[in-house]
């Protein structure tokens, strides 16, 4: 009887084993582990290389040497921002000083006027180029924005020159007249 | 009838009486088990791989892919308890989290290499071909077969980090993945019965 009641034992040992090892079987002869890598990128805006010469819109004489007027054929060879970008949405601003004689300091005599305004203009970054008169009070379309990532030249001209004050002042003699253009590209975060 | 179960009782009361004489007894009872097989990959060290800021924020490869450091993991006190297992890398190269289609010259993809090490003679490498808009980011890569049982502590390292086109990289969170798995070499496809 006890022989009978120690097989009976086993044999319900054996039966649960199994059936536990059947289970650890299909769930775990494959072992898998996931990682999640992640990075960034920072918001970046880079000007580019400035290309067309050197830094300097050099208008030269400015005045029509017969009249004293302004000239009205001032021109200046563009200036390039070449592979500017922005990693994200963007804003490009452009920014100018009206061009005034450096020596000559005291106010201009009747008749006479010591600036030259300018429209700069900043194109191929938006649509509507953004472009700045020195002349204007204000000026909206200094600014625009870009809803998208963007690469590419920037080409910053100038034109519209004119005597500030008004056509019929004559600029000062001076040997430098100087003024400035900054063009700025913004991310939108 | 009644004959023959007279003779059963006899034959079981003589062999029963000289038992009962002896002062000890013994009986056999076999003891049986099994040993599933089992590939347990051991605690990583790190759950997650962060790159960190993947791009040159100045200098001529501004807005390009930086220099990224190789990243490794451990999985310490991995094993398989039978012969014959391989492991296998998975890998999805990290595409910008931002699903925007990227702009012409710029990537949102950064592909790399993920190399699980130290299982058997050969690696399992992984390397993903993405292309600047994060497609076809998936590769995998097997190593060779392990021949026995093995513990050991298998490493996993992400090297040779690259953008499509080493074009300019989109801004924002990026997110890739790799999976390591000890399995069972694969068994031979079935010939076809003709």
């Amino acid at each position: 009887m006890i022989r009978k009641s120690s097989l009976a034992l086993a044999l319900a040992l054996l039966g649960s084993t199994m059936a536990h090892a059947q289970t650890e079987t299909a769930a775990s002869t494959t072992a898998s582990r996931a990682f999640t890598v992640t990075g960034n990128v920072p918001v970046i805006c880079a000007g580019g290389a400035l290309t067309g010469g050197d830094s300097t819109f050099a208008l030269g004489v400015l005045v029509n040497t017969t009249t004293g007027l302004l000239r009205t054929d001032l021109a200046a060879p563009n200036k390039v921002l070449s592979g500017a970008f922005c990693s994200a949405l963007s804003t490009i601003s452009i920014a100018a000083t009206r061009m005034t004689a450096q020596n000559v300091t005291a106010p201009a005599p009747s008749g006479f006027s010591t600036g030259v305004d300018f429209t700069a203009t900043a194109s191929g970054w938006t649509t509507t180029p953004a472009s700045v008169n020195t002349a204007a009070s204000t000026n909206p379309e200094a600014t625009q924005s870009r809803a998208t990532p963007f690469t590419g030249d920037i080409t910053v001209g100038l034109s519209n020159f004119a005597t500030t004050g008004g056509s019929t002042l004559r600029p000062v003699a001076d040997t430098s007249y100087l003024g400035s253009v900054t063009v700025t590209l913004t991310a939108a975060n | 009838m009644r004959a023959f179960t007279l003779g059963v009782t006899l034959a079981i009361a003589f062999g029963a009486a000289p038992a009962m004489a002896q002062d000890s007894d013994s009986a056999k009872v076999s003891v049986t088990g099994q040993v599933a097989k089992l590939c347990v990959l051991g605690t990583p060290s790190s759950a997650v791989i962060d790159l960190g800021q993947m791009a040159n924020t100045s200098g001529a490869r501004v807005g390009k892919r930086a220099a990224i450091a190789n990243k490794s993991v451990t999985l310490p006190g991995s094993f398989c308890n039978f012969a014959n297992s391989v492991v296998t890398v998975s890998a999805t190269a990290l595409t910008a989290d931002d699903a925007t289609a990227a702009q012409p010259g710029f990537a949102r993809a950064v592909n790399f290499t993920a190399t699980a090490s130290n299982w058997a003679a050969t690696d399992a490498v992984a390397t993903t071909s993405a292309d600047e808009q994060g497609a076809g980011a998936d590769a995998s890569g097997s190593g060779s077969v392990q021949g026995l049982p093995k513990l050991a502590d298998i490493g996993l390292t992400l090297s040779g980090y690259d953008v499509p086109g080493d074009k300019l990289l989109v801004s924002g969170g990026y997110t890739g993945s790799v999976t390591v798995t000890l399995a069972p070499e694969a068994a031979p496809a079935p010939v076809p019965v003709p």
